[in-house]
């Protein structure tokens, strides 16, 4: 470790737009989570389905766009900027002027990506949906981000780049990456939204699934490991267990997640070396993961009983939880013969859930809750109990969620396979729809609950920001002699 | 690049995507381009102005400052 000592200096940080990305997350939120509990209730009561503008079909990118790329983009972007700022000693790169353009930019090319999925356009890839002139615009926006963090760390007052830095710029190129390849199409005309992939066959379906799965790794999993390397830490109050092992974590994971798409097309017409080696991979994907996963638990070594008064601190480490065992359930489900039973059932998207409620949101939600008192100078959350309350509601609502798809994957998966003693199907598609609805009912009760969850933390948030209770005197805020608006770096 | 150069380049290229906009507009084949390049110029002058609100907001600010020091 370096022996100097460096000396304290104000930076007046851009915490405005973190703030922007910090509310934006929160609508965001309640969009995302309202639009699953109202396609989770159509596929329990297919009346609802009311053509065309709330079909199932239209809704559904709605969801995930919203959730991914809306709420976790959102918290994603604005985190980075905090975090960049504070481990860099640096305001960001850029000025205001291009930052707000990323904040606007990023907001306005999701509303109008959700809007023309309800106008009925699409490209039909999973998490790739919006048409080219949208794709364009947002590789404008993202060019933008990059530029901003490589420059903020090119101005860095901080020798060492801290690892939270890296697992965020690992997803800011590899994201930018993807979506170039995986979007390279065709316009019909220039001034017509509607374009067709560059490729075609069993390549397009390798590409689509490439960028699939890496858009799960790339932007659900390495820069939400970034927000764990900051806020477990930072509201532990303790080091990292091993920071040696977060490098390990970090270049394991980048290395070995690019290749492991394949396992998507597993009993397809892709050739089988390329199911083979997607499937290898996913399995090789334990050991980082799980190395991550004990890194972030550990690090509460010594402030375990931090748990127990701070919320914010037990949504992240429940969601470190939930990141090592949907991380055990992704590789086992890419093992050809668990493949076979589970794919296309609903046990994928029990297992999707577990990763994107129990970890992406779990570990948001531990970020927010230390980031709004901060952001805003107030002295602590307005309600720690409120707090509580949220936690276990959510957590609730994500094991009747998880639970019940994994009941009704494995029901359909084995009603699909039945055979008769002629050799004949047992059961029909429909007999396999009917007895699953009991779990549709029961997941869309999962989405509720996550969701009245979701909207106690708000209410929570913005009374911390609003209330008289919660504010603190001016002294606890600035240290002596700083302009208002300046903190000491490296705080 | 200092604050004033930031603002004039990124007023500079949300124009131009605001232009761009509008001529996409004008000569859309479907709803959702009509829609893409009439949101695209709504976008670039809602940010323009933004930015120059920001800018004579900084200026405001600054003489306010230097008028507080000088009583």
């Amino acid at each position: 470790m370096s022996e100097h000592v460096l000396p304290a200096r104000p930076v007046v940080y851009n915490d405005a737009v973190v703030k922007k990305f910090v509310i934006a997350c929160l609508v965001w939120a309640i969009v995302a989570f309202l639009a699953g509990v109202y396609i989770a209730s159509e596929l329990a009561w297919p009346q609802l389905n009311i053509a065309p503008y709330l079909n199932f079909g239209r809704l559904r990118p709605v969801h995930t766009s919203a959730a991914i790329f809306a709420f976790g983009g959102s918290a994603l972007i604005g985190t980075s900027f905090y975090v960049v700022q504070r481990t860099c000693r640096a305001r960001l790169w850029g000025g205001e002027a291009l930052a707000n353009f990323v904040f606007w930019g990023y907001q306005i090319f999701i509303v109008l990506a959700a809007s023309s999925y309800l106008l009925g356009f699409s490209k039909s890839r999973e998490y790739a949906e919006p048409e080219w002139h949208l794709d364009l615009l947002l590789v404008l926006v993202w060019v933008c981000y990059l530029l901003i963090y490589l420059g903020t760390l090119m101005r860095r007052a901080e020798p060492h780049i801290y690892v939270a830095n890296w697992f965020y710029l690992g997803f800011i190129i590899t994201i930018a990456m993807l979506v170039i390849v995986n979007n390279l199409g065709i316009p019909i005309s220039p001034y017509s939204a509607k374009s067709y992939s560059w490729f075609s066959g069993v390549q397009d379906a390798m590409v689509q699934w490439w960028y699939g799965h890496n858009a799960v790794g790339f932007f659900l999993t390495v820069p939400f490991l970034g927000m764990m390397y900051y806020f477990i830490p930072k509201a532990a109050n303790r080091p990292i267990y091993s920071y040696r092992l977060s490098i390990v974590h970090f270049w394991a994971l980048i290395f070995i997640y690019i290749w492991a798409g394949p396992h998507h097309l597993l009993w397809t017409a892709l050739p089988d070396w390329t199911q083979t080696l997607g499937m290898a991979f996913s399995i090789m994907l334990w050991m980082p993961s799980w190395g991550g996963m004990i890194n972030g638990l550990m690090t509460l070594s010594g402030a375990w009983d931090k748990l127990r008064t701070d919320p914010g601190l037990r949504f992240s480490v429940t969601a470190v939880g939930f990141y090592g065992m949907s991380t055990f359930e992704g590789p086992a489900m890419s093992i050809r013969s668990v493949n076979a039973l589970v794919h296309y059932s609903d046990w994928v998207i029990g297992h999707v859930h577990s990763g994107t409620l129990g970890w992406v949101a779990f570990i948001t939600f531990g970020a927010l809750y230390y980031l709004v008192p901060n952001l805003w100078g107030r002295k602590g959350l307005y309600s720690v109990r409120l707090a509580a309350w949220h936690y276990w509601i959510g957590t609730l609502g994500i094991v009747f969620y998880i639970a019940s798809m994994w009941v009704a994957g494995l029901m359909e998966g084995l009603m699909w396979r039945a055979y008769d003693r002629f050799g004949f199907l047992k059961y029909s598609f429909v007999q396999v729809v009917v007895a699953e609805h009991p779990f549709m009912v029961l997941r869309m009760i999962g989405g509720v609950l996550f969701t009245i969850g979701a909207i106690l933390m708000i209410y929570n948030l913005w009374m911390t920001v609003r209330s008289p209770a919660t504010e603190a005197p001016r002294a606890e805020l600035l240290p002596a002699g700083l302009p208002a608006g300046a903190v000491v770096a490296g705080e | 690049m200092d604050f004033e150069t930031g603002d004039i380049v990124v007023g500079l290229m949300v124009a131009a995507l605001g232009l761009l906009g509008l001529f996409l507009a004008a000569r859309a084949w479907d709803d959702e381009m009509y829609l893409f390049g009439l949101a695209l110029a709504g976008f670039a002058v809602l940010f323009d102005f933004g930015v120059v609100r920001r800018h004579f907001d900084r200026k405001d600010a600054a003489l306010a400052a230097r008028r507080a020091g000088h009583e």
